[in-house]
């Protein structure tokens, strides 16, 4: 029989009410509460249920679940549910916080449930299924329906439909799909192109999602006094690509040393050269500084606008590669950055 | 302008004394075939297989796919390229459908090449496992390009085409099964009625992006990263003047076939007179350097507006930079008053979770999409290969790879394969066949 | 890449051919290249015109480093 594990506020775990929402998190091996009803609708046993106060996973979230993945390690368990959370913001946040976490550390299904309104459903909702959920509790029976009736088709294995067919909010996860009916492309595009000419309604197979941009870093104040390192996702690698970067989807990123160099050299020299399959590399295999400008910023070194040119440039493929890979290697970098004392990057794409 | 299509539907492929087409079943001279291959002696081994739908064989690396065809009068199938200049969609061209010439390379493949799989659960990956193929699977001395991921595929590429005017010679003196006629009047001649509908014109986006020759779709034989955006009749892109190039990431590709056939444009055909008044083509391309793609866009602009074109089906061959110049158009066409429905795929990385196109813009807002380049498919062993299995893993194919910390190579021991859509022979079938979408899941 | 290294407080300068698609990613500053083969350097002129542009754009991204911005920005190039 399979087993899951549910995470509950103070509230549905029956610690009590706001007076008890700062409860440090527990985790008990049985049911309780709102747990309970999930057991009922599963086909798996709950086994364990995690309570943690609203207040506590929001002023010590770090904290709070470390513990908690702490307590799940010597736990087998094959689901995760959190909530549901209505529109309660606080209890949102935090199956969101946990949901995360548990599935990237256990690689689990999470499910969880709150309403539209719940600012937990935008922050999360691409991290794990969150199902549309009521208001408030009356919404019980229903919402947690939704969840285990869903929780059970993976737990038996059946084949997934899209989202839409589903339930759950839009992830912003895109597979392809064979359509039933095998309507060709033509004849959608051309039923579509009439309904746009004739302002009739349609829908695009592709709607725009909103951008997401990061906050901008403060500006450096002397450049002299800074040390900037090189990276790039042109591909630019030793002849020999010793870290096997692919040309295409890469998942790896090479350091290479440029200490002492006033240039990169080209493949003809046998020192550097291009793997990156999406371009043509007949430029970056004669002279790599192209894509690299190791040597412009040798001479801006050595006329002392800037302190210094750091020893390593970083470097991977761009083409194919999957964001959340290069957010994965970007993160990486980072570290390397942090840890030599790098103070700023210039990137270069192709 | 007016182009007949003189339509034989092949029942059947089989090698015979004589290369003849007789009520529906194509006969060829292997050898007589051959000569033909072999007249390029850049070619240094060739053989022809006949394959069917549902036959259990997978074809890689598959470089082109080309429809036999004889251009009444005797010109060339592709003027400028395998013959001499002349008009293309005016006159009558015959057609051996239902079938088509694969160019497959007996050791050797690269990014711009692809896996067809004729029969199983890949076979639905490809357009190209609904038809019979006459396959040519060869090799060349192109030694400068042999361990190359980029290939130009020259030797192999004239030579299907070459094949592919043989096998049309066979019905040069026969009357066509059926005749489909192509005919639009001068764009300022046209009855009221027709002119009082809507102008639709179709914005072609063919793949350009390498600078060296060799490599680029061509138009009329000239490489197409050196030709401005220009206005060309539907009947030109339907009679051979534009034959595929060999770069393009093989799921996004447009086969010379898928330009014979294009479906988008025949659709377009379907209503003109109806619900749409068909103005024409606007012939762009896939340029790599911004300016270049901002020109385009200004070029694709002007001539709509120019041209009275009230809206516009945009679709670009390729993925990743070129969506670029496939929003860049798009906006640029809206912003002149054109209401665009755009055709292309997406690459949404194997999790599904990157953004499906490089550039977005709100006003986008009529796409079609015909898959998902990223797509990560797994195929079990096939009773033949034609052509080298190992070329997947090894030569850098765009959908697969030698060593994969997770997934191991792309071809195991057991024949069976894991890859990328990306290397589904124009696996994305953006011409229009498509019956592929994109869900959020 | 470039989103990680500015989350994680670095100052980072991406220069792209694609300005279209690096504002899309959602990077801050930014500095023009040439093309996508070959950003900086154009093989058809002289090594002395690539090195020019080059040393030119890479000043230019540098002095982007020590610019306070408040919205995404694309700093001009003069060559």
């Amino acid at each position: 029989m399979k087993k899951a594990v549910v995470y509950l506020n103070q509230f549905f775990g029956q610690i009590g009410g706001e007076e008890v929402a700062d409860h440090a998190p527990e985790i008990r091996e049985e049911k309780v509460g709102a747990s309970m009803l999930y057991d009922q609708m599963l086909d798996a046993d709950v086994t364990h249920t995690v309570i943690c106060g609203d207040n506590f996973m929001g002023s010590n979230t770090e904290e709070a679940v470390e513990k908690i993945i702490g307590f799940l390690k010597d736990v087998e368990f094959d689901i995760f549910f959190a909530g549901p959370a209505f529109q309660a913001g606080r209890y949102g946040m935090a199956c969101g916080q946990i949901g995360k976490a548990v599935k990237e550390e256990f690689d689990v299904p999470v499910i969880s449930s709150m309403n539209i309104e719940n600012p937990g459903v935008e922050v999360f909702k691409k991290h794990i299924y969150i199902f549309p959920g009521g208001h408030s509790a009356a919404k019980m029976r229903d919402d947690v329906k939704k969840m285990t009736d869903f929780g059970n088709k993976i737990l038996n294995g059946e084949k997934l439909l899209p989202a839409e067919e589903e339930g759950y909010y839009i992830r912003g996860i895109r597979h392809q799909y064979f359509l039933e009916d095998e309507t060709p492309a033509y004849e959608r595009a051309i039923d579509m192109l009439l309904k746009k000419i004739n302002g009739e309604e349609f829908k695009s197979e592709l709607p725009i999602p909103e951008l997401d941009l990061v906050d901008i870093a403060p500006a450096i104040e002397d450049l002299s006094e800074t040390e900037i390192a090189l990276v790039t996702s042109g591909g630019i690698v030793p002849v020999d690509n010793p870290d096997k970067i692919q040309s295409a989807s890469a998942t790896r990123w090479g350091k290479y040393d440029i200490s002492g160099m006033d240039k990169l050299e080209n493949r003809e020299s046998n020192a550097f050269k291009t793997i990156h399959a999406g371009y043509d590399p007949a430029a970056a295999d004669a002279d790599p500084n192209v894509v690299v400008p190791v040597d412009a910023m040798r001479k801006y070194e050595k006329e002392g606008k800037i302190g210094k040119l750091h020893d390593y440039f970083y470097s991977t493929v761009g083409t194919g590669t999957t964001q959340a890979e290069a957010a994965r290697m970007g993160k990486e970098i980072v570290q390397e950055l942090q840890d030599a004392k790098v103070q700023a990057v210039i990137l270069t794409s192709t | 302008m007016k182009l007949e299509l003189g339509n034989f539907y092949v029942k059947d492929i089989e090698f015979g004394d004589e290369t003849t087409y007789n009520d529906g079943v194509l006969t060829i001279n292997k050898e007589e075939a051959l000569e033909v291959v072999f007249k390029d002696k850049h070619i240094t081994e060739a053989d022809l297989r006949i394959v069917k739908p549902g036959d259990m064989v997978r074809l890689v690396p598959v470089k082109e796919a080309i429809e036999p065809r004889f251009r009444v009068g005797g010109g060339p199938v592709f003027p400028g390229v395998t013959g001499k200049l002349e008009q293309a969609g005016d006159g009558e061209t015959r057609c051996l459908k239902d079938m088509s010439v694969l160019v497959v390379g007996k050791h050797w493949g690269g990014f711009q090449d692809g896996l067809i799989d004729m029969g199983g659960e890949g076979a639905k990956y490809t357009y190209f496992s609904s038809l019979k193929n006459v396959v040519l699977v060869a090799d060349t001395d192109e030694e400068f390009e042999k361990r190359e991921q980029q290939k130009k595929n020259h030797a192999l590429r004239w030579a299907g085409m070459r094949l592919a005017e043989y096998l049309g010679e066979a019905v040069k003196d026969l009357e066509p099964e059926e005749k489909d006629t192509y005919e639009l009047e001068p764009l300022t001649k046209r009855s009221k009625d027709v002119s009082e509908l809507p102008n639709v014109a179709i914005v072609m986006q063919p793949q350009s992006q390498m600078e060296e020759k060799g490599y680029n779709d061509l138009n009329y034989g000239w490489d197409t990263n050196r030709m401005l955006p220009t206005f060309m009749h539907p009947n030109e892109i339907l009679d051979g003047a534009m034959i595929s190039g060999s770069f393009m990431p093989c799921s996004s590709k447009w086969a010379t076939y898928d330009f014979q056939n294009f479906p988008l444009i025949k659709r377009l055909y379907e209503e003109h007179g109806k619900t749409i008044n068909f103005v024409g083509v606007i012939m762009s391309n896939l340029n790599v350097a911004l300016e270049q793609k901002e020109r385009s866009a200004l070029f694709v602009a002007q001539m709509a507006k120019s041209l009275g074109v009230d809206a516009a089906i945009v679709t670009e061959e390729g993925y990743g930079n070129p969506d670029a110049d496939y929003i860049g158009c798009i906006v640029a066409l809206e912003d002149a008053g054109v209401k665009t429905v755009g055709v292309s795929n997406e690459a949404t990385g194997r999790d599904g979770g990157s953004q499906p196109l490089v550039t977005l813009d709100p006003k986008a807002d009529a796409l079609v999409s015909t898959g998902n380049v990223s797509e990560l498919i797994k195929l079990p062993p096939m009773d033949e290969v034609i052509g080298e299995l190992e070329a997947l893993a090894r030569d850098g194919l765009s959908g697969g790879w030698e060593d994969d910390e997770i997934l191991g190579s792309s071809v195991k021991e057991d024949g069976s394969i894991i890859m990328e859509n990306n290397a589904m022979f124009c696996g994305d079938q953006i011409a229009g066949w498509s019956p592929k979408t994109m869900k959020e899941y | 890449m470039v989103k990680e290294i500015e989350r994680a407080g670095f100052p980072v300068v991406h220069m792209a051919n694609l300005i279209p698609v690096a504002k899309t990613v959602g990077a801050n500053r930014m500095v023009p290249t040439i093309s996508i083969p070959y950003p900086l350097g154009d093989p058809s002129t002289s090594k002395e015109e690539q090195w020019d542009l080059r040393y030119h754009r890479v000043g230019v991204a540098l002095d982007a480093l020590t610019t306070e911005i408040d919205e995404q920005r694309v700093f001009d190039v003069e060559m």
